[in-house]
């Protein structure tokens, strides 16, 4: 099952401000400051505001949205609340984020002889949830129901707001057929881009192929196959730990010049490091992040053999990311670096010191 | 153009020059190889514009010409011919008919002009040795190259031909490979070289146990002139890292072992390694050193080896696999491992001229 909240820091907004209602509201920096929206609120999605948007072109597409700086601790306490409501339901909650969960609700549906039935008792469960993060925190929730994470979360995104979607096993390769390609989580623009010149627009036409995707996508053909099958066989994970630690940088002004870009990626290089020197982990993957003047965002990782900790190592290895995938061919709004498969910080092999 | 040849000459020609041919290339030309006909024999040419490779085999040629064909699919062509010749015409339109007894093939080519020529050696650093000596030290080297694509240094085998020695390296940073040969050249040659792993690999196979080999280093580039068949590659630009400066001077216990049975040895108590624990322990006692493996979910494997040995007890612990792998490549006898304790590098040495550093792995119990 998957939880996610509607329009979820403009929707506090409203209902702390309810001269705010059924008004569009705009969280995030003033339209007249260098800045992105953080969320919008459902009126004003209808002007194309969106999420990660600069402030200034939402400001044009909707010259009478409230426009509300982020605060943040609100947001928080009110997640905090909204998890409770739903360990009430679920020993196995994996939060996502401030406003999202998944939640592993097989154990109360052990009983039912076969998974479409169990689902089918789980959506009262899910309406039960529904209505008690509205008396708890008069906030309305989206949740998708099915038998893996991938088909929850796809649920919870096809009606929104205040939705209930049950994807049943029975139904699960006819609902994701005429779905366009980007539907898939971890299809972005760029690789749905890629997959629609070679012909593939819709899920359906990804679960009909047999050419082998792997000159397109490398070794993420094989999930992406499975996805557009409907299955996924990851857990819900319900520890808490970190998995990624990164650092971004937006620029006040777009640049490409390489010495303030270097200047840039030492500090986040350094921050990164000081992260997880705090956290006891080193990390064998890394990645870097940038996003141009017109928002294309990019990333491109790399894996390495031994933890990584030390602040010139990641600092050597994001430049070579740079460098190796050309990235810095346009001036850049963002620089970022991120790293992730964190494991303890151990280097059993010794190393020559060249 | 036309010729005829055996199927087995120009299989084995084909053979050798196919390697660097890339599957994946935005240049269609270079899934090609260039075939040229003239003087009684056939010239094969292939490149990556890293790595060129050109080799000559003896044909009965009609009538001279050139063209180029898809390299694997032609070496499978040839490879399943059913008899022992073949005949090959090749249009102006550069479309090859090739003809074996009962069967025929019509094969689309690509113009040989459009084909990148390989480099010219004009003003180049000239070094003649033996190929067997030259395979020997590659041999030597090679498997301690880095794979590590973030420090390209390091993917390939430095050559430095200073003082009449060639000392050739490899290093992945973990371990590292040394091979000294004296060689007579005029100081005014003296030169450090970085060979790419491709051409490395490309040029191991070329290499035979007769005949001389003359090294040709240009700017920035090498060519291998072995008579028959000829490799030019770029070389990898930029500094390798001091290497003189992670050889230990001196060595505490120097060990005499027996290469084949060590190799032997390691080779079974690895059986119990696992992706998580891949460390075996050397545990050095008088006279005598175990060799011990265990991983928490697979289990446990000792075996003891007798040894000359009055030192101090010692337990250092290798990567099995560095280990062994200069034990596979040497053909001496005897090695030498030189210790000082359980986290500074351990050196193997075979005869005077091969050394390997290897860094420990950190004991855990």
């Amino acid at each position: 099952m998957h939880v996610d909240m509607d329009a979820f820091f403009a929707s506090i907004e409203q209902r702390d401000h309810p001269e705010f209602q059924g008004k569009p509201v705009i969280v995030g920096s003033p339209p007249d400051q260098r800045g992105v929206v953080c969320a919008a609120s459902y009126e004003a999605r209808a002007f194309k505001v969106h999420s990660a948007m600069p402030s200034r072109t939402a400001g044009k597409l909707c010259p009478q949205g409230i426009f509300v700086r982020p605060r943040m601790h609100v947001y928080r306490a009110e997640s905090a609340k909204i998890m409770q409501v739903l360990q009430l339901f679920s020993a196995c909650i994996e939060q996502v984020s401030v406003d999202e969960a998944y939640l592993d609700v097989s154990p109360s549906f052990q009983d039912y002889d076969d998974q479409d039935t169990a689902l089918e008792a789980a959506e009262a469960m899910a309406r039960e949830i529904k209505a008690r993060i509205k008396q708890e925190v008069q906030l309305t929730a989206t949740v998708g129901l099915g038998s893996n994470k991938f088909l929850a979360k796809l649920g919870s995104g096809f009606q929104k707001p205040d939705g209930l979607t049950l994807i049943r096993e029975r139904d699960k390769i006819a609902f994701l057929r005429p779905l366009p390609v980007g539907a898939i989580h971890g299809v972005g623009p760029v690789t749905a881009k890629e997959l629609n010149e070679r012909g593939f627009m819709t899920v359906g036409d990804l679960q009909e192929t047999t050419i082998p995707l792997n000159d397109i996508l490398g070794s993420w053909s094989a999930t992406l196959k499975q996805r557009a099958l409907g299955t996924d066989d990851r857990p819900v994970d319900p520890t808490d730990e970190r998995k990624s630690i990164s650092s971004e940088n937006t620029f006040l002004n777009d640049t490409d010049d390489r010495p303030t870009l270097r200047t840039a990626l030492k500090e986040l290089a350094l921050d990164v490091a000081q992260t997880l020197e705090k956290e006891g982990v080193g990390a064998l993957t890394i990645q870097v992040k940038v996003r141009y003047s017109d928002f294309t965002t990019l990333t491109r990782q790399l894996r390495v053999d031994d933890p990584l900790t030390q602040t010139d190592e990641i600092y050597r290895l994001a430049c070579h990311l740079l460098a190796r995938h050309q990235l810095v061919k346009s001036p850049l709004r963002l620089i970022g670096i991120g790293v992730s498969t964190l494991v303890p910080p151990v280097r059993t092999q010794l190393r020559l010191p060249l | 153009m036309k010729f005829s040849i055996s199927k087995e000459a120009f299989l084995t020609a084909l053979q050798q020059v196919q390697h660097v041919v890339s599957t994946r290339t935005t240049l269609p030309i270079l899934s090609n190889v260039l075939i040229k006909a003239g003087n009684g024999q056939l010239q094969f040419v292939t490149t990556d514009l890293d790595v060129g490779i050109s080799g000559t085999v003896a044909a009965e040629v009609e009538e001279a010409g050139a063209t180029t064909l898809p390299a694997r699919k032609l070496v499978s062509i040839i490879r399943e011919l059913p008899a022992d010749e073949v005949e090959v015409t090749v249009d102006e339109r550069n479309v090859a008919h090739i003809r074996s007894g009962p069967s025929f093939f019509k094969v689309m080519g690509l113009a040989a002009d459009e084909f990148p020529p390989l480099p010219t050696f004009s003003e180049a650093r000239e070094f003649k040795l033996e190929q067997r000596v030259l395979k020997d030290c590659l041999r030597k080297t090679s498997y301690a190259i880095s794979t590590d694509e973030t420090r390209y240094v390091l993917n390939g085998i430095l050559c430095s031909f200073k003082e009449n020695m060639l000392t050739m390296v490899a290093t992945d940073g973990r371990r590292l490979a040394m091979v000294e040969q004296e060689l007579e050249f005029p100081q005014s040659n003296e030169v450090d070289i970085i060979i790419p792993t491709k051409a490395v690999n490309e040029v191991q196979r070329l290499l035979e146990d007769e005949g001389e080999v003359t090294l040709k280093v240009g700017s920035g580039q090498i060519a291998f002139d072995l008579g028959d068949f000829f490799l030019a590659s770029k070389l990898i630009e930029g500094n390798y890292p001091n290497y003189r400066q992670v050889i230990p001077g001196e060595a505490r216990e120097r060990i005499a072992l027996d290469r084949e049975p060590l190799l032997r040895t390691l080779g079974r108590t690895s059986l119990l390694l696992s992706d998580k624990s891949n460390s075996v322990k050397l545990h050095l006692t008088k006279d005598n050193l175990e060799v011990v493996a265990n991983a928490p979910d697979v289990g446990e494997a000792r075996e003891s080896v007798a040894i000359n040995y009055k030192g101090a007890e010692m337990t250092i612990a290798f990567n099995p696999e560095f280990f062994m792998a200069p034990l596979r490549n040497l053909v001496s006898d005897e090695v030498y491992l030189h210790l000082i304790d359980e986290i500074s590098p351990g050196v193997l040495r075979s005869g005077t001229n091969f050394l390997y550093v290897l860094m420990p792995m950190r004991v855990n119990s």
